[in-house]
């Protein structure tokens, strides 16, 4: 498999009143054409790391990195330009919660005609066949309705897969989807993981799924990445997920209550401040 | 099974806006026995948290009864019932006075009813949910998630209730956390026979803590089950069939 | 505590006691303050104008009432003998006179905001908490309040009531307020359905226990802002009622009614009235740096 993505001792440091204070340290993975998921909790750094690989990490914080390779372009040197022809067209970001993310004041469809503009050249009729297609394709059943509708008319799930459409409509090569379901219900979550899903199937995008969910996580990616204190503490294969080997992974799994019943009290996580070392 | 503790019969809650009246709850009916543990699960909009709401006032009843101890519940509520019933809010972000110190939100409850030695109290409030008094004198923004929730659940307990709703209480906190508040929670009601109502989505957190559980969807009661017949996967709707699928994670392509 | 430094104490994680979180809590915000220079300067001409005001008698060399020797100590231009701004028409010190007149200023700024600050503030937060028709009636009162200009309003009042300087500030008081009332009014309706109020509501908490202990602490930083930021402009309306013979009256060396004064040898004796004009600009500018340098520790939603 190529690799589209490498990455290599990604570090981000924001400063603090106590001195700078890294949230990512030395944080190294490739990605190809497929779905690797990274897991952990708050503040373990998960989000920062996908935003750095869009170059979106917020000042006063900055991120470093000793390879950050992304299809042959290195992403550190990168100019305004290069990002220009980057982002939207070639990687992109699903963010949690559609309602922060959509323009407020421009309807669907011309923020979709907007993502396309960088695309190739191609007429407005064209555009707007297209935009609708990946309306359709994201599983909205009445997508001229909703070409129209402005983000605030939609409900929670659709507007989740218009932003998702809006991320898609240009054909991505990379998709970071940071918690793109957490703010939806479970039997909308599926469909819009499917959407997903048959994106890197059809596709052939790699997808970087972030995640605090280990269980969504675990069935739906081929490999995990487990986060702690901003770094790796251990990579895995999804379906080896049960024979983890580092403590954290295996009390995050343990902590969670199960619908078949099982230990009370819940196993704790109980953390060691090796780990973070 | 014990003494019918709350009683709810044909609850309905409207709202209304303008012109608009949405039915948020319509003819839900559930009792929960003393000491007992009961859940309500259901997506957003289903009507599950209003429910807890209603209970306690914070929504308004439109038809129905709700009877505590067996004694319907006059509006606006006595002073008497929120000495028996309190609730512990989904987001501890929010559910707490961003410019009171810990030591206000649990005092003010003992001032309001009247309560003696209220320093002891206070103390021993924090020491039942696992913060020490070193937590006291603090501001919410000084506390994690976790900590906060804690803080929430000693608000809800200082005024030593029988009944505990529960909305949500560990959505908005991470895995390792929630187990720890879950645990504080189960801990709480066999110490002190406490009545629980838990609202949430997750299936797996209502399975865990809950005796029975009702599914809502739409502002109705669609399926009441028990745990056992939850864990066996025995559900008799398929909506319920669908949220546990959902639950279990995600199951590429199924026929559907 | 010998060996913790007064800073660490107040910087504590974990306060041992009700005083040490509240002061903690207030110096950090001290702190955050510190940082933004321009606010301090603003401070500081506040606080210069209170210790004017307070030491009036000490400062200023001439009496503010009395003149000197009409023949020969009119109109002295600034810096002529011991007259560090000169003298009026009537032989006044202008220094004397607007260090005396700091007192008048002092006296609206503080009485205003005594005022109009809680019935803003108590008619915002009632109309907001129980909405209905409460709102409504409260918010139809305000909306008239609002409907006139400040200083026509003013006007009105203080032709009712008779000039001087007590009408003026009862008359600026009865007219600043409804601004107050729909910001606290705004910030409650966002108060209003959040969970720690429900909680409260829960505890068995009064509406009056609610209103007063949680909902007013919330909008208290964002009326004092706007309080702060409209001084100025209280400043303004008073020196405009005393320039226009309604506020404080002759002799009293209140600001307007100095210019007002002056303004009639402009052209020639242009600093009787230009000094107490620089004293309302500087003023005017101290309470505005604070107001703004307020804003920016104590409102939340300026901060990024």
């Amino acid at each position: 498999m190529t690799s589209l993505l490498t990455i290599e001792d990604l570090r981000i440091t924001f400063p603090s009143r106590q001195g700078p204070s890294e949230v990512v340290r030395g944080v190294s993975f490739t990605l190809g054409r497929e779905r690797l998921g990274i897991v952990g909790e708050s503040g373990s750094g998960k989000s920062q790391t996908g935003r750095a690989i869009l170059g979106l990490t917020p000042p006063p914080g900055k991120a470093t990195a000793r390879v950050l390779d992304f299809d042959g372009t290195d992403l550190r040197a990168a100019s305004a330009a290069t990002w220009r022809r980057l982002r939207g067209a070639r990687m992109s970001m699903v963010m949690q919660d559609p309602k922060f993310s959509l323009n407020p004041v421009m309807t669907i469809g011309r923020q979709l005609m907007e993502a396309l503009k960088f695309g190739a050249s191609e007429t407005r009729a064209e555009a707007r066949t297209r935009a609708l297609a990946m309306l359709e394709a994201v599983q909205i059943r009445d997508p001229e309705r909703v070409f129209r509708a402005y983000p605030h008319e939609l409900s929670g799930g659709m507007g989740q897969r218009a932003m998702i459409a809006m991320m898609l409509v240009a054909e991505p090569d990379l998709l970071i989807a940071d918690e793109p379901t957490s703010a939806l219900d479970v039997t909308v979550q599926v469909e819009v993981l499917r959407i997903l899903d048959r994106l890197v199937s059809e596709r052939g995008m790699g997808l970087l799924f972030i995640s605090h969910d280990l269980r969504l996580v675990s069935s739906f990616c081929d490999r995990v990445l487990v986060m702690y204190a901003g770094r790796v503490v251990e990579e895995l294969k999804a379906s080896e997920l049960t024979q983890a080997q580092h403590p954290y992974t295996r009390g995050l799994m343990n902590c969670l209550p199960k619908i078949e019943g099982g230990q009370r009290p819940l196993p704790t996580l109980e953390r060691d401040a090796a780990w973070a070392r | 099974m014990g003494e019918v503790m709350l009683q709810v019969a044909d609850l309905a809650v409207t709202f209304r806006r303008g012109g608009d009246a949405v039915h948020a709850v319509q003819d839900v009916s559930f009792s929960v026995a003393q000491g007992e543990s009961f859940g309500i699960v259901g997506e957003s909009g289903s009507g599950k948290s209003t429910v807890l709401r209603a209970i306690c006032a914070l929504a308004p009843t439109s038809a129905g009864t709700i009877r505590l101890r067996d004694a319907p519940l006059a509006t606006p509520r006595p002073a008497r019932f929120f000495r028996q019933v309190q609730m512990v809010f989904q987001d501890p972000y929010a559910s707490l006075h961003p410019r009171h110190t810990i030591d206000r939100v649990l005092s003010e409850p003992l001032a309001i009813h009247g309560f003696d030695r209220r320093e002891e109290r206070i103390e021993r409030a924090l020491e039942e949910v696992g913060l020490g008094g070193g937590f006291r004198f603090r501001y919410p923004h000084q506390l994690s998630g976790g900590q906060r929730q804690r803080v929430a659940v000693a608000r809800a307990l200082i005024l030593e209730p029988e009944v505990l709703l529960l909305d949500e209480p560990t959505s908005a906190l991470d895995a390792s956390i929630q187990a720890e508040v879950l645990n504080l929670l189960d801990r709480l009601r066999a110490e002190r026979g406490l009545t629980y109502v838990m609202v949430s989505h997750d299936l797996a957190v209502v399975a865990h803590m809950c005796d029975r559980l009702m599914v809502m969807q739409h502002g109705r009661a669609i399926e009441e089950l028990s745990r056992a017949a939850l864990a066996a996967h025995r559900a008799e709707t398929d909506y319920t069939r669908k949220l546990l699928s959902a639950s279990e994670g995600y199951t590429p392509a199924e026929a559907s | 505590m010998s060996a913790m430094t007064r800073h660490e104490w107040l910087l504590s994680d974990r306060p041992t006691s009700r005083r040490q979180a509240r002061l903690g809590q207030a110096y950090r915000t001290w702190l955050s303050f510190r940082t933004n220079w321009l606010a301090m300067v603003g401070l500081g001409i506040v606080v210069a104008l209170v210790l004017v005001a307070l030491f009036a008698n000490v400062i200023a060399p001439y009496d503010p009432v009395l003149g000197g020797d009409l023949r020969t100590e009119r109109f002295l231009p600034p810096l002529t003998g011991n007259h560090l701004l000169g003298t009026d028409d009537l032989s006044r010190d202008i220094f004397s006179r607007i260090v005396h007149g700091s007192r008048l200023t002092l006296l609206v700024v503080v009485l205003v905001a005594v005022i109009a600050t809680p019935i803003g503030l108590l008619v915002g937060t009632t109309a907001g908490y129980f909405g209905g028709w409460v709102d409504t009636v409260l918010m139809r009162i305000t909306d008239i309040f609002l409907a006139f200009p400040r200083l026509i309003l003013a006007l009105a009042f203080v032709a009712a009531l008779g000039p001087g300087i007590e009408n003026a500030i009862i008359a600026i008081a009865i007219t600043s307020w409804p601004p107050y009332a729909r910001l606290a009014r705004a910030e409650t309706l966002t108060i209003r359905d959040s969970d720690f109020i429900s909680a409260a509501r829960l505890q068995g908490a009064s509406s009056a226990r609610i209103l007063w202990g949680h909902v007013t602490p919330l909008c208290l930083s964002s009326v004092i802002i706007r309080v702060t930021l409209d001084m100025a402009g209280i400043i303004l309306t008073a020196a405009g009622l005393g320039f226009l013979g309604l506020g404080a009256q002759p002799p009293q060396p209140e600001w307007g009614a100095m210019i007002a004064a002056g303004r009639r040898f402009l052209i020639d004796q242009w600093w009787v009235a230009t000094m107490p004009g620089v004293a309302i600009f500087i003023v005017s500018l101290g309470f505005n740096l604070l107001g703004d340098g307020l804003r920016d520790v104590l409102d939340p939603k300026a901060r990024k």
